[in-house]
């Protein structure tokens, strides 16, 4: 493994997102407000400059030109323990962050068309907030962890309040604010706990120190204030509360990459966390997931039942969602199954659910231009004119519900895979709940679909007007590209199972 | 009996049935498939081009039928030569194993004394009859279809004769059954008619749970469907197979109280009359009926070994005494000229039955072959009345002597044969089945005496209906609409060679004499136990006549004179009994208001309401159930009831300010709340549960 | 042929309906000759690759699964592409195929409203691949996906052209239409059940040693009594509720009704046909080899479940007014012949269940055929409307009463030998099974026979005899055309040929089940 202080090979992702942070920023100076979209093209070319190393990084022991292979550790203690650690775990995140960001930068052009905002800032704070989350794949202490996530949180709280003139938008900014503040304050309160019971800021010395520890209540306090405050990011119940009303009120494109990007990033701090910093004591945090967990999809599909608002049944989705990405997490802690299962399961589900959801923002967002209404009511007989929309729709909603041949059904095959490998009654009583959920969840996503493709069309709707009404190509390439890993997935899931097995290196770290 | 003899040693080396003979008769063994196959072939036909010949596919069907009859009749003549015991098996599948065994299903075709009765009484009373039905069912609009279905049933009748293995049996029996829904519905523009032949098939399908239970007991003990196999199991004493033996019995013999029209199944018999006369005439004479009567015959080892179902025989001759007996009393009161001669055939079919219960195999079979003559012709005699004054009922009938001189001298013939008068062909089967009975060589005992008594009298009854329904219709004054007139020669003609039939074809067993006919039966594997009466008993025999006599005697006082009306022609009106007999005793009004109804009525509708309001309502309920929890997750839990407790607020400080005010306020600060309170509770929770 | 044999054959006939989608995708919508045609060619060839299976398949060694492969297909989680037909599987297979071929015939020019072809043939199309793919996976997962690929085009199936007749449920204010109603009920039943079973699979997968999904070797290990005690107890139930909502057993057969009457002709035909018999070929492909010790704990229970269903089914139909409905409560019936069969878990009672499920796909299917046919010409499914049909229109009353005939089990036409086996086999069934209660089964199963009988016959009545009702005289109706014929001939021929020929289907199905009941159940 790579020893030296700067591994720049392995930094090389985050250092071409820097540049381009750089670019972005001057290029918008530069630029004619008429040629702003530009700097969105900047943007998505430096996110995907970004990927290429990540490639070269995993299959370096392939290239001849590379040295070194595996883990790349950097930044050590003095005990030897990496703050910093590119393995194939972490690669995979920055791959999947990179890509989430690049579709969010897809679907926000075409948002951002015709909108009367200043677009450069708005590109600027995207990609910021993807190269906080890249960073956070790779940190390996309290510190670079807590940084990575507020250099992830921070440029999302000003996207969410992007349409400054638009009421909601600006509530839903504030409430994000001030709830993403607050739990952040809870996430450091239980980080201090747990820096000062152990004295270790890497997780390597953390984990080491934290065997005394398992029945000190104090300490079981700091983690699991640390959970809290990650249950913040992810938008687990009880801390969910903020998410309906911010994804409604935010731009959709950001309420897509918020419900992506920003939860994916607080499941990267809740693996490492319990996983690199905490295995030994999981019977602390393992009860607290397995909790979360079973009330977090419960609540958040019977709320998604009755959602007029697609925004909003999208967002309470996502928390159900959140609830089944936790599931594995939960479930690897009971018993005395090896946490790889847990990894392996949570971290494919969260890759299938990226995609997924993005492609359902992103069909929604079409929707809503064609017949300028997101109330799941105006979709009527969207599959009459619209049928490619509908088609997307249809396609991610009951991918959504996990239903074959589409790619959600191997997620939450994985899911449940998971939870039985953890063994257990426990295990298998979350697995009875995650199966009802499973059905509950159906019933809402086929809801919309009957509605595009077996109501008549409300009348609020001109047909051939909005037959008529184009989509920019950007989104159109961002909801192809969505449906293509949906559908490969759904027939071929050895592509996300590929990625998600190498979730297993975290904990291979010795 | 050079014949048994030679068969009790085929038997004795243990080939069972198995003698093959060689040359023409070989030949004709072998071939002896097509029998029940042409039928079916010339159905196909018939479907397929018949509307398209020049006699509109009722060609086909009498070639077939002829094909059937000269055939049979060949066999019929070999088998008196040199007794045949033959039969054919070809796999169709293995379906599984028995007991390690492989159990298999198979077509195939026995050819022995037995199926060559019956082949033989199929095929001419079937000739007679499809000959018959071309003029009666001239102009019919589904001439051709009729005729499909008429093949359809005399070969499903000949594929049940042939069967030797029971499932093959039970297909022909059912193909039986559906043949003659098809035939009694054939006017279905009516509703009765279909109600009719509903009620002719549910019947049956009814005492078919006995024939199949019985199968599928037989076959699962003996681990074979061959009916030689189980005879041979009842002949090896096979314990496994006696213990079930009397279940077996018991159940076959509901299934043939069934097709046999035995009391309480009867009921579907009188009623089949819907259909147009030529079908009741072969459903009453060949096919049909007489199967149940074929299944006691083909199993009568069953029944005759002790140790095995012979306790059932008690109930056998028991049902065939009652029903002999009540059914024939039901005929005298009959206007409908076809009911009389249907209960008339469910009370002959008693007589049969009784015999089998007596154990005298010979003498039920002689009866069911002399009576398929008599009252096949009896039927068509009356068919071509019916074709003649356009109605059923004899009080729309008298003195079509005149009129219809073939028609009345061939069924005086025949009503004397049914009657049993000497020489005609029905005394020398009553007669046997009467001897028999009284002979008793199974030592029923008191029950055979009750039957005989019963048989006796049933004697009298028959020859009293009889001679009632002669009188009121061939004689008195003419009381219908219609012109009378003597039926066409296609129709004529029929009706004497039957009655040819009903005169001779006693002749073949006279007891003592000349048994050409117990050596035909007696040609088959198992035949041992027979139990006739072989000599002429000459007291039951005078009885028997005596009886016939009187109820002649009787029935000429009474109907001689003529009358005007119903009332007057009903002379015995016995203050109890008759109101009794109208209602058929009850019969069918227990059946519909006790169970058809019921069934199709309430119980229907309440398995139906089930359904849809509990099982659904559960689910339904569920769904339900669902929405309102989500509606209370949502408006109680989710949104912690934000507005209200603000809207409190904002009164209280009396800034109800701005909406975008109002709600940052308000939510945010719940927010933050439920984020501590949930954290605090995990806490606690945690310290709680550790 | 070798490329046949190393299951390329297998997966043309799998996905060629599948790929046939793609090709209806991209044809226009406007060229519906072309569409159609596609359509046809595709199922045709699937439908023929069947046939060419059967041909090349050793009858010999029907226990054996030929024309497989094993390939690596999601090593992640240990499942692989593994199929194969055995003597079970081929004619549930070659029956599957037949009917999508011969639904395509049908829909030529009967469609339902709004028409739409194209999307209509490709959902048939999709259709097609989750049925055959369910008989030829090995791999438990590959299963479930196929299982569940079956959903999505049925659901769109029934709620787009199902029937848009309103109703209103008990226990809800509004009414909604039919298909709105059964279709989404479908969906959530099957996927109720289907949940669990995907949990029991995975139950399976773990305790398996080494950790698999492969059939035939978790079959060996369960019957090395891997999967005792407890849980297997539980990974029974589980998979009983995956398949049994699909066969479907009373009481989870409510869907049934409504999705059958609502569903589309040529949906209620594939519902009917071969869906059905997804669940009780789970039953028999995978609860009864890797559970053989739970079957046995099992089995009274699904007798007694079987034997409701056929009394209640038969019942609820005498209660029927819509022909179709009143089809598809007889299917409840015939289902419950089928499962009682396997309840016996004897040799002949499962040979019955396998013929059993082919007689009623070809019978039941061809009913559907046929109400849909009345339906399209007299516009109600009312039987107090109709009446006297044998005489406006002869042959397809003909038809009609020939299929009746044969659905009410007549000897001689495919029906009997599923129904006689079915009692014959609970007569005496297995060792360690209780007497009583399977010989009370076979009797009570067989007055169902009765009330079938009954209620077809009455359904003959109502819908064929009679004098018709003045209202249709004058509406020029028009006997069957010759796409009906087309599509209705090969089914009546093969109800014949299997009525007097079973070996058709026993030759390929006695020797498996023979092996599987040995193995499973010591013979």
């Amino acid at each position: 493994m790579g020893a030296e202080l700067f591994d720049y090979h392995a930094l090389a992702p985050e250092l071409i997102l820097g540049v381009t942070l750089l670019v972005v920023l001057v290029a918008d100076l530069v630029l004619s407000e008429e040629r702003k979209y530009l700097v969105g093209v900047l943007g998505i070319v430096g996110l995907v400059a970004a990927v290429f190393p990540l490639l070269t990084l995993g299959f370096c022991d392939r290239l001849d030109f590379c040295s070194g292979s595996g883990v790349r550790g950097m930044f050590a203690d003095g005990a030897g323990n990496f703050s910093y650690v590119v393995d194939d775990f972490a690669l995979v995140l920055k791959g999947l962050f990179i890509l989430v960001g690049i579709l969010s930068l897809l679907l926000s052009v075409s948002y951002l068309e015709g909108d009367r905002y200043h677009r450069g800032e708005y590109y600027f704070l995207m990609v910021a907030s993807v190269t906080g989350a890249v960073v956070m794949a790779s940190s390996r202490d309290l510190i670079t962890l807590f940084i990575g996530l507020e250099l992830a949180s921070g440029p999302a709280f000003l996207l969410a309040g992007w349409r400054k003139g638009d009421v909601r938008s600006n509530e839903a900014a504030l409430k994000f604010f001030l709830i993403g503040v607050l739990s952040a304050a809870v996430l450091l309160f239980g980080m201090s706990l747990v820096y000062g019971l152990t004295g270790e800021v890497t997780f390597a010395g953390i984990a080491a120190a934290a065997g005394g520890l398992a029945d000190d209540a104090a300490f079981a306090l700091g983690v699991i204030f640390m959970l809290v405050g990650f249950g913040f990011k992810i938008s687990a119940v009880p801390f969910h509360f903020w998410a309906p009303d911010t994804y409604e009120g935010a731009p959709t494109p950001v309420a897509a990459y918020i419900s992506v990007g920003s939860k994916a990033a607080g499941f990267v701090g809740l693996m490492t966390v319990c996983y690199v910093a905490l295995p030994g004591v999981s019977e602390i945090w393992g009860p607290v997931l397995w909790v979360l967990a079973a009330v977090t999809m419960t609540l958040g599909n019977l709320t998604a039942l009755r959602q007029p608002n697609l925004v909003r049944l999208l967002a309470y989705s996502s928390i159900a969602h959140a609830g089944f990405v936790l599931v594995p997490l939960a479930s690897a802690a009971l018993g005395d199954a090896d946490l790889g299962d847990g990894l392996f399961g949570s971290l494919t589900y969260l890759i299938v659910y990226a995609f997924m959801n993005l492609g359902a923002f992103g069909a929604v967002m079409a929707a809503a231009r064609k017949t300028g209404s997101t109330e799941v009511e105006g979709l009527g007989g969207l599959g009459t004119y619209a049928p490619g929309v509908a088609a997307m729709l249809g396609l991610s909603f009951f991918s959504l519900a996990g239903i074959p041949p589409l790619g959600g059904w191997y997620a939450k095959l994985v899911m449940f895979r998971a939870v039985l490998a953890g063994g257990g009654l426990w295990g298998a009583l979350l697995a009875a709940i995650t199966a009802l959920n499973a059905v509950v969840a159906l019933f809402y996503y086929a809801r919309v679909v009957k509605t595009v493709y077996m109501d008549p069309v409300p009348r609020t709707v001109d047909v051939d007007q909005a037959a008529e009404f184009p989509l920019s190509p950007s989104l159109v390439l961002a909801l192809g590209l969505t449906a293509a890993v949906v559908l490969a997935s759904g027939f071929y899931p050895q592509i996300v199972g590929f990625f998600g097995d190498m979730g297993r290196t975290l904990i291979a770290v010795p | 009996m050079v014949s048994l003899a030679t068969l009790a040693a085929a038997i004795e080396v243990g080939v069972g049935v198995e003698t093959d003979p060689r040359g023409f008769v070989g030949v004709l063994v072998h071939g002896a498939w097509l029998i029940p196959v042409l039928p079916l072939v010339a159905m196909v036909l018939i479907i397929a081009v018949g509307k398209r010949l020049p006699a509109r596919g009722w060609e086909l069907a009498e070639a077939a039928m002829a094909f059937v009859a000269v055939y049979s009749v060949a066999l019929l003549v070999a088998n008196w030569i040199d007794p045949i015991a033959y039969e054919q098996h070809v796999e169709l599948s293995q379906i599984g194993s028995v007991g390690g065994a492989g159990l298999v299903v198979e077509w195939g075709w026995v050819v022995d004394g037995l199926s060559i009765l019956m082949f033989t009484v199929v095929g001419i009373v079937g000739f007679f009859v499809f000959t018959y039905a071309k003029g009666y069912m001239e102009g019919d609009e589904r001439f051709t279809f009729f005729f499909s279905a008429f093949c359809l049933f005399a070969g499903g009748m000949l594929v049940l004769v042939a069967a030797p293995n029971l499932v093959q049996f039970i297909v022909g029996w059912e193909m039986v059954g559906v043949a003659s829904y098809l035939l009694i519905g054939h006017w279905w523009e009516d509703h009765a008619n279909n109600a009719a032949a509903i009620k002719a098939f549910i019947t049956n399908k009814i005492a078919d749970i006995g024939l199949i239970v019985g199968v599928i007991i037989a076959g699962a003990t003996v681990g074979s469907f061959r009916i030689t196999n189980v005879l041979d199991a009842v002949e090896g004493a096979d314990s496994a197979l006696a213990d079930v033996a009397f279940w077996v019995g018991l159940a076959l013999f509901i299934g043939a109280m069934g097709k046999s029209a035995q009391m309480p199944f009867h009921v579907w018999l009188p009623d089949a009359m819907a259909g147009p006369t030529p079908v009741s005439s072969l459903m009453h004479a060949a096919t049909m009926v007489t199967a149940g009567v074929y299944l006691l015959g083909r199993m009568m080892p069953l029944y005759n070994t002790a140790g095995f179902a012979d306790d059932v025989k008690l109930i056998i001759v028991l049902v065939g005494g009652f029903t002999l007996f009540f059914a024939g009393l039901l005929a005298l009161v009959q206007d409908d000229i076809k009911k009389v001669l249907a209960y008339s055939t469910v009370s002959q079919l008693g007589y049969m039955t009784a015999a089998m219960g007596a154990g005298a195999y010979t003498a039920g079979l002689f009866h069911l072959f002399t009576h398929a003559f008599f009252k096949g012709l009896l039927f068509l005699a009356a068919g071509s009345m019916i074709h003649a004054v356009r109605s059923n009922n004899m009080s729309d009938m008298g003195g079509l002597r005149r009129q219809m001189p073939y028609t009345f001298w061939t069924f005086l013939i025949g009503s004397l044969a049914l009657a049993g008068i000497v020489p005609l062909a029905g005394f020398w089967s009553k007669d046997e089945i009467l001897a028999s009975l009284s002979e008793d060589a199974f030592g029923l005992g008191a029950a055979a005496d009750l039957v005989l008594v019963l048989a006796i009298a049933g004697a009298f009854v028959t020859a009293f209906y009889m001679a009632r329904a002669v009188y009121l219709s061939f004689f008195g004054s003419y009381k219908g609409k219609a012109e009378p007139h003597e039926s066409p020669a296609v129709m004529t003609y029929p009706l004497v060679g039957l009655a040819a039939f009903s005169v001779i074809a006693g002749w073949v067993n006279v007891p003592g004499a000349f048994t050409a006919f117990t050596d035909w039966l007696g040609a088959r594997a198992h035949a041992a136990l027979d139990h006739h009466a072989a000599t002429l008993d000459l007291g039951v025999a005078a009885a028997g006549t005596l009886a016939a006599l009187i109820g002649i005697g009787a029935g000429t006082a009474l109907f001689r004179r003529d009358a005007a009306t119903q009332a007057q022609r009903d002379r015995l009106r016995v203050p109890l009994l008759y109101p009794v007999l109208r209602r058929k005793y009850y019969f069918d009004d227990l059946y519909m208001h006790g169970l058809v109804n019921p069934i199709k009525g309430p119980v229907a509708r309440a398995v139906n309401w089930t359904n849809d309001v509990i099982i659904d309502g559960v689910v339904n309920g569920a769904g339900a159930l669902a929405r309102q929890l989500s509606r209370l997750v949502y408006a109680g839990l989710d949104q912690l009831g934000i507005d209200r407790i603000f809207n409190a607020a904002a009164a209280a400080t009396g800034e109800a300010g701005s909406a975008l005010r109002r709600v940052q306020t308000g939510k945010v600060q719940q927010y933050a709340g439920a984020l501590f309170a949930g954290a605090v509770l995990l806490v606690v929770g945690f310290l709680i549960f550790s | 042929m070798a490329w046949f044999d190393n299951g390329c054959g297998l997966s043309l006939i799998v996905f060629l309906p599948l790929v046939g989608a793609g090709a209806v995708l991209l044809i226009p919508k406007t060229r519906e000759g072309i569409i159609k045609s596609a359509a046809l060619a595709f199922s045709a060839a699937s439908f023929l690759l069947a046939v060419a299976a059967a041909v090349r398949f050793d009858f010999g060694a029907s226990e054996q699964f030929h024309f497989g492969t094993d390939l690596s297909w999601i090593p992640a989680i240990g499942s692989r592409f593994h199929i194969g037909i055995d003597g079970i599987s081929l004619p549930l297979l070659v029956l599957s195929t037949f009917i999508t071929m011969l639904a395509v015939v049908y829909s030529w020019n009967h469609w339902p409203e709004p028409r739409n072809p194209k999307a209509f043939l490709l959902l048939v199309l999709v259709l097609a691949t989750g049925m055959a793919g369910t008989f030829v996976a090995l791999d438990l997962v590959l299963f479930f996906v196929f299982f569940e690929l079956v959903l999505l085009p049925m659901y769109f199936m029934i709620g787009i052209w199902g029937d848009r007749t309103r109703i209103r449920l008990p226990g809800f204010k509004r009414e909604v239409e039919t298909r709105l109603y059964a279709a989404i009920k479908f969906f959530l039943f099957t996927l109720f059940g289907s949940a669990f079973m995907l949990l029991g699979f995975l139950a399976l997968f773990f305790r398996a040693d080494p950790h698999t999904f492969d059939m035939v070797a978790l079959a060996a290990a369960g019957q090395g009594g891997a999967f005792g005690g407890t849980f297997g107890f539980w990974v029974f139930f589980a998979l009983f509720l995956g398949f049994a909502v699909k066969v479907p057993m009373w009481p989870l057969h409510t869907w049934l009704p409504d999705a059958h009457t609502a569903a589309p002709t040529v949906g209620s035909v594939l519902l009917a046909a071969v869906l059905l018999k997804l669940g009780s070929y789970g039953f028999i492909r995978i609860s009864l080899p890797i559970l053989p010790g739970q079957a046995v704990q099992w089995a009274p229970f699904i007798a007694v479940l079987a034997v409701i269903a056929i009394i209640y089914g038969s019942l609820a139909c005498l209660a029927q007014t819509d022909m179709k409905r009143l089809i598809a409560f007889s299917s409840v019936g015939h289902m419950g012949f089928v499962m009682l069969g396997i309840a016996t878990l004897t040799e002949v009672g499962i040979n019955a269940a396998v013929i059993g499920m082919v007689a009623h796909g070809l019978i039941t299917g061809l009913l559907f055929f046929l109400a849909g046919s009345v339906q399209h010409r007299y516009h109600t499914r009312e039987m107090a409307r109709l009446g006297g049909n044998q005489k406006l229109l002869p042959r397809l009353g003909g038809i009609l009463g020939f299929t009746a005939i044969a659905s009410l089990g007549l000897p001689g036409l495919a029906g009997f030998w599923g129904e006689f086996m079915a009692l014959f086999g609970s007569y005496s069934p297995a060792a360690g099974l209780s007497l009583p209660l399977f010989r009370s089964a076979m009797v009570v199963g067989a007055v169902g026979t009765v009330l079938t009988a009954g209620y077809m016959l009455w359904m003959l009545q109502r819908v064929n005899l009679g004098e018709p009702a003045l209202e249709w005289l004058d509406k020029g109706l028009v006997d069957i055309d010759r796409y009906e014929l087309a599509a209705w001939a090969p089914l009546i021929a093969a109800i014949i040929a299997i009525g007097v020929y079973p070996k058709i289907v026993f030759g390929a199905s006695t020797g498996a089940v023979v092996d599987l009941v040995s193995k499973a159940f010591g013979g």
